[in-house]
């Protein structure tokens, strides 16, 4: 009866994955998002770029939960980045303090050019 | 609280090596220390008591909201679990596991070796350091979370803010529905939500947009409780398996002074460990997300009736000049007679149409016609029947066959509701043989010399009523003197004050009256007899007449 977010990976040759999410980032899709980056760190890569383009709402859940997948980022001493927010999810990962730990882009091309 | 230096930790503690130093307190109590960072120190300060203690195996947990206690930091190869039930509860099953338990202030330390028994009491100083250090980790773990919610207050109050100012905006308005109900959803952490909207016509409340699964497409207004809706909590009021699935559901109305609009929900309230019913606060964070929707839904139709009612003026200016170009500019010069024309709107744009045609041999036609309706669709039939006629008169004597092959070109460009009266009728100047038939319209009037009247009647149904409806023409001798009136019912239905109709007798006696005077006087007598009789009510129909003189000495 509900519907999940739907994720793509695009993991690169050089350490660096591109997670690709479609629809709701609350718990569920937050889990499913950190189970998707956990992995990709344990397979070694330590840049991950999130691309929410098709992503048109996250609440405080999903939100606290890309906050963890931040400081794990920190802890393996990688980067983390956004691109194609909603100007919404933009603003709101601005009060919510993520913009001071993870970049956050317009497109993968710019988010891809600071990752590299 | 000042931070120890370390000659002075190690002095106070005086538990020899691996004490902490002032480097890890001062990570310890930073404001600003990441997680990772905390997580070493406590490490460390772990390692520290380990040492002191016979380098035991040994974890650290402390409280994570209602779901027990958390493993903050380890250090050693024993197995120890990630999460322990709470604190305070009794139970000595760890010991069946191969671990001790220690109480400690805010935290419960598992280690692996007996402990030396003067080592185990509370105040021992590493039991102290790291339930200060537990301590002062719960109090970050507090202030982080309340910063957490401080600012996604934050966010909420942002986003109230730009619902407004896009209310504020006359654009953009169609898909502020799902934005209203995408924040809402967002900032009370629920799971799925919906709008529906009140279709008032038919008492239908209908899904708008939906987010997190699916929602029934519509629901009666009969189903909706307002009064539990407005007074109860969570789905009081809502119709059941609105949203099928959901545990938890949260409903407020959409409306505009009272006045019911639609109805927003969300269900199903997250949190980490799942979904659970929304805390009363919720409620109103949802009911003003429900105001600044329907105040949007409001905009919305008042936007969309300026712009209907922009697009009908525009439309009545072109139907205006649609139907200004098709009545005469001129009268005609009929030797041997005057006439005059004239037409009056009662709206912007009128059905009524009057014409005039030359025929074979000097001969006239002269036109009457009523087109149900106003505005464009009129003005259109009116085009259609003006066209229609300039040929068919080309073509074919003023006669019943060519107002029958008129009516059925009416029906096949009409719809069905629409239909004109006419009243067509062909003059000869020399003989003044008049040759007419009258389409269900109002009877023409030949006042005669002497004063006496002869009506044009009618003959047959209005045109576009039915393909196959038969007419019949008859004919009339207009002698000199004598005065014909062509007219449509917007004259002899002119209303007074008291809904009295003006009527044909009043017409016939003012002809009488003023019959000697030139034509475009008449008019002006008849025109100024209306406003009169109406005494400054607003015109109920379009008001034309059509005036034939056959003058004396012809």
């Amino acid at each position: 009866m509900t519907e999940s977010l739907k994720l793509t990976v695009d993991e690169k040759d050089d350490g660096l994955a591109i997670i690709h999410t479609d629809g709701y980032i609350n718990n569920q899709g937050g889990e499913e998002i950190a189970r998707v980056a956990y992995d990709l760190i344990d397979k070694g890569h330590k840049r991950l770029l999130l691309n929410l383009a098709k992503t048109k709402i996250v609440n405080s859940i999903g939100i606290s939960i890309l906050i963890e997948i931040i400081e794990k980022m920190l802890e393996i001493e990688g980067k983390l980045a956004f691109c194609s927010l909603t100007p919404t999810i933009e603003k709101t990962f601005h009060i919510m303090g993520l913009a001071q730990y993870a970049g956050i882009h317009a497109d993968e091309e710019a988010a891809l050019a600071e990752l590299s | 609280m000042t931070t120890p230096t370390e000659s002075h930790s190690a002095a106070s503690v005086g538990e020899g090596q691996g004490l902490p130093t002032g480097d890890l307190w001062r990570t310890l109590l930073s404001p600003n220390r990441r997680a990772v960072e905390e997580k070493r120190a406590l490490e460390r300060l772990l390692v520290a008591w380990s040492d002191a203690h016979g380098k035991a195996d040994a974890a650290v947990y402390a409280g994570d909201d209602d779901e027990g206690l958390l493993c903050r930091a380890k250090v050693g190869d024993a197995v120890f679990p990630v999460r322990l039930a709470d604190a305070h509860d009794g139970s000595d099953d760890d010991a069946s596991s191969g671990w001790k338990r220690l109480e400690l202030p805010g935290a419960v330390l598992l280690h692996t070796a007996q402990l030396d028994p003067d080592l185990d009491r509370p105040t021992s100083s590493t039991h102290l350091l790291l339930a200060a250090s537990m301590l002062i980790s719960q109090l970050k773990r507090q202030i982080q979370e309340q910063s957490f919610q401080a600012m996604f207050r934050g966010v909420e109050q942002e986003s109230l803010y730009e619902v407004g100012l896009a209310i504020a905006s006359t654009l953009g308005h169609e898909g502020l529905g799902e934005e209203v109900l995408l924040r809402a959803i967002s900032l009370l952490d629920a799971r799925r939500g919906a709008l529906y909207l009140l279709d008032q016509t038919e008492g239908v409340y209908r899904l708008s947009s939906s987010l997190g699964g699916s929602a029934r497409d519509d629901f009666g207004a009969g189903e909706l409780c307002s009064q539990s809706l407005a007074q109860g909590d969570g789905a009081d009021g809502v119709p059941e398996d609105l949203v099928p699935g959901a545990h938890h559901i949260l409903a407020v109305p959409v409306e505009i002074d009272s006045d019911p609009r639609g109805l927003l929900l969300v269900a199903d309230k997250e949190s980490r460990s799942g979904v659970g019913p929304f805390p009363s606060g919720d409620r109103r964070t949802l009911s003003l997300f429900a105001n600044q929707a329907a105040i949007a839904l409001e905009n919305a139709k008042l936007h969309k009736l300026a712009l209907e009612k922009e697009r009908l003026e525009r439309e009545m200016e072109l139907a205006a000049e649609i139907q200004q170009q098709l009545l005469p500019d001129d009268m005609p010069d009929i030797p041997g007679c005057t006439v005059q024309g004239w037409n009056r709107p009662a709206r912007q744009v009128g059905g009524d149409y009057f014409g005039f045609q030359e025929l074979d041999e000097g001969r006239w036609c002269l036109l009457v016609g009523d087109v149900t309706g106003k505005g464009m669709p009129a003005s259109l039939l009116v085009s259609t029947l003006h066209s229609a006629l300039s040929v068919l008169l080309d073509h074919i004597e003023v006669d019943a066959e060519l107002v029958q092959r008129l009516n059925r070109h009416v029906c096949e460009s009409s719809a069905s509701n629409k239909f004109i009266t006419m009243l067509l009728a062909a003059v000869d100047p020399n003989t003044g043989h008049l040759d007419f038939i009258n389409a269900g319209h109002n009877p023409g009037i030949l006042l005669r010399d002497d004063g006496s009247v002869d009506e044009l009647g009618t003959g047959g149904l209005p045109l576009g009523l039915l393909p196959m409806a038969q007419y019949k023409s008859f004919d009339l001798d207009v002698q000199p003197g004598d005065l014909l009136c062509l007219y449509s019912d917007g004259i002899t239905e002119c209303e007074a004050p008291d809904e009295e109709q003006y009527g044909m007798d009043r017409l016939v006696d003012l002809l009488r009256e003023h019959r000697e005077e030139p034509l475009p006087r008449i008019i002006e007598v008849i025109d100024e007899a209306m406003l009169s009789w109406a005494q400054g009510q607003p015109q109920g129909d379009d008001q034309t007449v059509v005036l034939l003189r056959r003058e004396a000495g012809t």
